[in-house]
């Protein structure tokens, strides 16, 4: 398979039909050639050969959509530079990944260290769509930055052998999408679940609806969903969190797919969504950036009998092109049933993070099977494998803490008090107080009451040491750019005096 | 409810939850001028507006928000 000829391919194929959505416009597929055409052409005149990475400025328009497949066609790779980020962490990313030129749609140029590609103001030219490039397979598609320990952003490059691998394994899903269908791309551009949200639509001939960024996210998602009945939505299950009071006004029975990913997916939750959509498959998938979008895929079951744990979705088995062992501390496989941290090997596996060797040696490792060396990669995430294969999500293995020289998983507390408040949102931390030792903090997404019942119940089922000893009360959780839950900003809230 | 009264009630809940009062009540006023009014605080502003004057708004309405004049009058329609 060959993607980037794939590409070319389904945007010649659809001219007539419509690509994108954004912001109540229509784009047609000869729309997106024609911005695709027009930008190649500046990339020729202005990027050399041997740069690889180039930067994009990531707004919601047509521009930075055509500006990828451009790049893409120019066997060049794109970094997503967020405008609204600090412009101290974005020059952190253009340094460490030495890009030279950016393209950018706004229309006044956001980074004058680099030269600027004004995607808005390109000439028109006749369409071209061919691949410059015969041979992709060891070039790079993107790269993202995540957030490092140290402060510092990790590179995470993937090339095209990856996402070839990636698009496969999610072929073999056995997803039916067609040019009839009407797909949400809910992601910032900074975050990696926004690739499969652009590119398997456009791969199929269908529409992608974007998310314009003044909109209210989650009740924007469900006018696109209703309005333009939407046939296939990948979200963050913070999204159901925000939409849970509002659920009975919602119904879309057009819905044909709906996937979560990105953080742990709670099963009362899903119960009461699948309500809304009634006609719609819902998967759970998972995995890391390292790993190219995600890796494991579990369908929920609307008759019951669903695998779950502590009340989190099960995160299922691997796809097509992943392996998955869990291991202890010194990297050796547990027994089946056992808990340990989940590491992924395959085709998606990226190279490894950019020009950071340390990381590298912490977090790769080889494994020989059958007299073969496997690269693995260590997700940090803790999780057990039962004897019908599927993967449990328990938590990160950094949610694990321990308070009085006790091993305590957060996840549990949260599974406890969330049974007892029933449909209350809350998270767990752990945190260090003033005198250095390490406290629970609950944070519940609720009016504050009464606490004495819960701390009542709670002793009844877990350990003195697992009992939440300061308590907090919020309108609901702050997040972080990639939607997900900020529990770092929660900890911060306890009065955190370390990272 | 006189629009004067329903405004004067949302600048004392903008206030108490943003903690400042560096904004004006002009009805093109929108969340991006104010310092502070990002998605986190606009969940607590809607949740607050909805316990004072005890309404409810539908999903559909959230949208509707796009500044102080058609806050005020989406609440007129509800109370």
């Amino acid at each position: 398979m060959n993607l980037i000829f794939d590409i070319q391919q389904a945007i010649e194929d659809h001219y007539d039909y419509k690509a994108f959505c954004i912001d109540n416009s229509y784009y047609t597929y000869k729309d997106l050639a024609q911005q695709i055409s027009n930008i190649r052409n500046e990339i020729k005149t202005w990027i050399h050969q041997e740069d690889t990475f180039v930067g994009l400025v990531v707004n919601d328009d047509i521009e930075t959509y055509a500006s990828i497949f451009a790049l893409w066609l120019e066997g060049k790779a794109y970094v997503p530079i967020h405008p609204d980020f600090p412009i101290h962490r974005n020059i952190k990313i253009i340094e460490q990944a030495g890009i030279k030129t950016i393209l950018d749609s706004s229309e006044n140029t956001t980074f004058d260290i680099c030269t600027n590609i004004q995607t808005k103001y390109c000439k028109t030219l006749e369409i071209d769509l061919v691949p410059s490039s015969k041979k992709i397979d060891n070039t790079y598609a993107y790269m993202f930055f995540t957030s490092g320990t140290t402060g510092v952003p990790k590179g995470v490059p993937i090339t095209f052998d990856n996402l070839s691998g990636f698009i496969d394994a999610f072929w073999a899903l056995k997803y039916n999408i067609t040019s009839t269908d009407r797909c949400l791309q809910m992601f910032e551009l900074t975050f990696d679940l926004s690739v499969v949200s652009y590119l398997v639509p456009i791969l199929k001939g269908a529409c992608v609806y974007t998310i314009p960024k003044d909109q209210i996210k989650y009740s924007y998602i469900f006018e696109l969903m209703e309005d333009y009945e939407l046939t296939f939505a990948l979200m963050v299950p913070s999204i159901l969190q925000y939409l849970r009071p509002y659920f009975d006004e919602i119904h879309c029975p057009a819905l044909k797919y709906s996937l979560f990913c990105g953080e742990a997916l709670p099963l009362d939750v899903v119960e009461e969504w699948s309500n809304c959509i009634p006609n719609a498959t819902i998967a759970n998938v998972y995995g890391p950036t390292e790993c190219t979008i995600f890796c494991t895929d579990y369908t929920y079951n609307r008759v019951g009998g669903n695998i779950a744990h502590n009340g989190i979705l099960s995160i299922g088995k691997s796809m097509k092109h992943t392996f998955t062992i869990i291991v202890d501390r010194n990297n050796n496989e547990v027994k089946e049933g056992e808990k340990g941290e989940l590491c992924l090997s395959g085709v998606q596996l990226t190279p490894g993070y950019w020009r950071n060797e340390e990381k590298n040696k912490e977090v790769f490792f080889d494994k020989e099977y059958d007299g073969e060396k496997i690269r693995f990669y260590k997700t940090g995430d803790l999780c057990l494998v039962g004897n019908d294969k599927n993967v449990v999500y328990l938590g990160r293995v950094d949610f694990q803490a321990k308070i009085q020289g006790f091993r305590v998983e957060l996840s549990e507390i949260e599974f406890h008090v969330k049974t007892y408040l029933d449909k209350k949102n809350v998270v767990v931390i752990a945190f260090i107080n003033k005198v250095n030792n390490t406290e629970i903090g609950l944070a519940i997404a609720s009016e504050e009451f009464d606490t004495t019942l819960l701390l009542g119940q709670l002793k009844t089922v877990l350990p003195h040491y697992m009992i939440p000893t300061q308590i907090k009360f919020v309108d609901s959780f702050p997040l972080n750019t990639n939607g997900k839950i900020d529990r770092k900003k929660i900890k911060k809230s306890f009065g955190e005096y370390h990272n | 409810m006189e629009v004067n009264t329903i405004k004067n009630t949302i600048k004392d809940i903008l206030q108490s939850t943003l903690g400042h009062d560096r904004f004006t009540m002009a009805d093109e006023l929108t969340a991006k001028d104010v310092d502070g009014w990002d998605s986190l605080s606009h969940m607590m502003i809607i949740t607050k507006i909805e316990e004072v004057f005890e309404i409810k708004f539908k999903l559909r309405d959230l949208n509707k928000l796009k500044n102080m004049g058609s806050l005020v009058s989406v609440i007129q329609t509800k109370i």
